[in-house]
């Protein structure tokens, strides 16, 4: 038996460039991307919301 | 590439191609990690259906990050001084090396307008106010916010702040001040009292936990919904961390970090020996992480979220950090270093904010790195979801900033692997 859990939505290879530096926001000694979500989905998301 | 771990009776596989992540049973979890199983037709056929919907086994992208001139965060070293003496400041307990002093409105300024200028089409940028301390300095911090909200405006840009801060000068006023301008605060707390007062001691060499934890708590009511990130960093001292993680939950606080130390003081330094310790810990607190949410009593802790369903870009998955590129740190006298590890080492200064100069030499080597120059990060699992771990340990553990640490790596492959067990467990309906 072998199920999926969870696979991206798209295999994006955008580089907009609008995401945040690394290492900026949570910590200051490990940088990972891993727990970052997409800068501009996230924000398009909250505009959305806000209306 | 397919990495399969276990956990207990629970067997995982992460395709590093797709991105995407299975629960198997024994048998085939062993096959797919290369072991002599025989399968039978209906479960070969299964792994045939996957990897024929490109979820397993799939290419690898090759994707290589896009060049880019524009500036988008910059890291102010708004004061090289600190009110506490913790032993393990990476930062010379704030001087940096050198005399202590404070950043000048002059210099934060010219940082800011240098930002605004090489930020190009970017619409947002981000600032640190990092020390030292800089509450020592919030009179400078304030400024700076206000004529960097008032020259971005005009650009039709906007600026997120972010403040680091111990926590010892925050009142009331700060704390409306913070609420009201940074998108982000991360306040300095290492967790039990006597793991704290151990290496986070005042100017006077007492502890400092019990002249923060009040002052944070208040903040973090007041907060509301907005972020903030309760930091504490672990040493070979207090090797059963989980329990300073779990601690600091029950404290109130929802929004957790704890890191390993990054130093060569013996006493502290976190060694190869002392991995096997570490790996349990993070495992017996993702089972607490896990339960506590099942609990409804769930909190945020940051390595344990991993987004594959739509975190960032592969571009930006292969980008590494982005410091001396994209990001860089200034320190009180405007010059410029590709991050705060590096400051005050003249090796690496970069330029100065008055002379809006950038080495480009220095430049160039961080602008070329990305994850394929990391030759060891080419057989790792974690790789895509790492992005090729921290350039300043690197060079400050093996001298280059393309070789990574290896303990630096084995931690993180760990926590990447609890916040997969974290997702499945979510998904799979358990919490």
């Amino acid at each position: 038996m072998i199920k999926t859990i969870a696979k991206p939505r798209e295999k994006k290879i955008t580089g907009c460039g609008e995401c945040r530096s690394t290492c900026q926001s949570a910590c200051k000694t490990s940088c990972t991307v891993g727990n970052q979500s997409c800068e501009r989905i996230t924000r398009e998301q909250k505009i959305d919301g806000q209306k | 590439m397919i990495h399969v771990f276990q956990y207990h009776d629970d067997y995982y596989v992460y395709d590093t191609g797709s991105g995407s992540l299975h629960i198997a049973d024994e048998r085939t979890a062993k096959y797919l990690g290369g072991e002599p199983v025989c399968l039978t037709d209906e479960e070969l056929a299964e792994i045939a259906a996957l990897k024929a919907e490109g979820l397993l086994d799939a290419p690898e992208t090759d994707a290589r990050p896009i060049k880019r001139e524009e500036i988008k965060a910059l890291c102010l070293h708004i004061c090289h001084d600190c009110n506490l003496r913790c032993k393990y400041c990476f930062a010379d307990e704030g001087a940096y090396h050198a005399a202590r002093e404070m950043m000048s409105f002059e210099t934060a300024k010219a940082a800011i307008d240098f930002l605004l200028e090489k930020s190009g089409k970017r619409k947002v940028l981000e600032v640190d106010f990092f020390g030292g301390e800089p509450l020592m300095n919030l009179n400078v911090v304030k400024r700076t916010v206000y004529y960097a909200k008032e020259e971005a405006a005009k650009r039709g840009k906007r600026f997120l702040f972010t403040t680091t801060t111990n926590g010892l000068l925050l009142d009331d006023e700060t704390i409306r001040f913070f609420n009201e301008e940074m998108e982000n605060v991360v306040l300095s707390l290492d967790g039990r009292k006597e793991v704290h007062d151990e290496v986070r001691k005042t100017v006077n060499g007492k502890g400092s936990f019990d002249a923060v934890i009040e002052k944070i708590k208040k903040f973090v009511r007041a907060r509301g919904d907005k972020h903030y990130y309760v930091r504490g960093t672990f040493t070979a001292k207090n090797l059963d961390f989980s329990k300073d993680v779990l601690f600091l939950a029950d404290q109130g606080f929802d929004s957790l970090s704890v890191e390993p130390v990054v130093t060569e003081i013996p006493d502290l330094e976190i060694k190869e020996e002392h991995l096997p310790v570490i790996e349990q810990e993070y495992d017996a607190l993702c089972d607490a992480y896990i339960e506590r949410e099942k609990e409804g009593k769930g909190f945020n802790f940051f390595h344990f979220n991993v987004d594959l369903e739509g975190g960032p870009c592969l571009e930006k998955r292969v980008s590494a950090c982005g410091a001396g590129n994209e990001y860089f740190s200034v320190v009180p006298s405007g010059d410029i270093y590709p991050c705060h590890q590096f400051a005050g080492d003249p090796k690496w200064k970069m330029g100065n904010v008055f002379e809006g100069t950038l080495d480009p030499a220095i430049r160039g080597k961080f602008a070329n790195s990305c994850l394929f120059t990391r030759e060891k990060c080419k057989d790792c699992f974690a790789k895509f979801i790492c992005s090729g771990g921290c350039s300043a340990n690197n060079y400050h553990f093996n001298g280059d900033i393309e070789k990574p640490y290896e303990i630096t790596c084995a931690m993180m492959k760990k926590r990447v692997e609890c916040a997969m067990r974290v997702l499945a467990a979510r998904k799979s309906k358990e919490i």
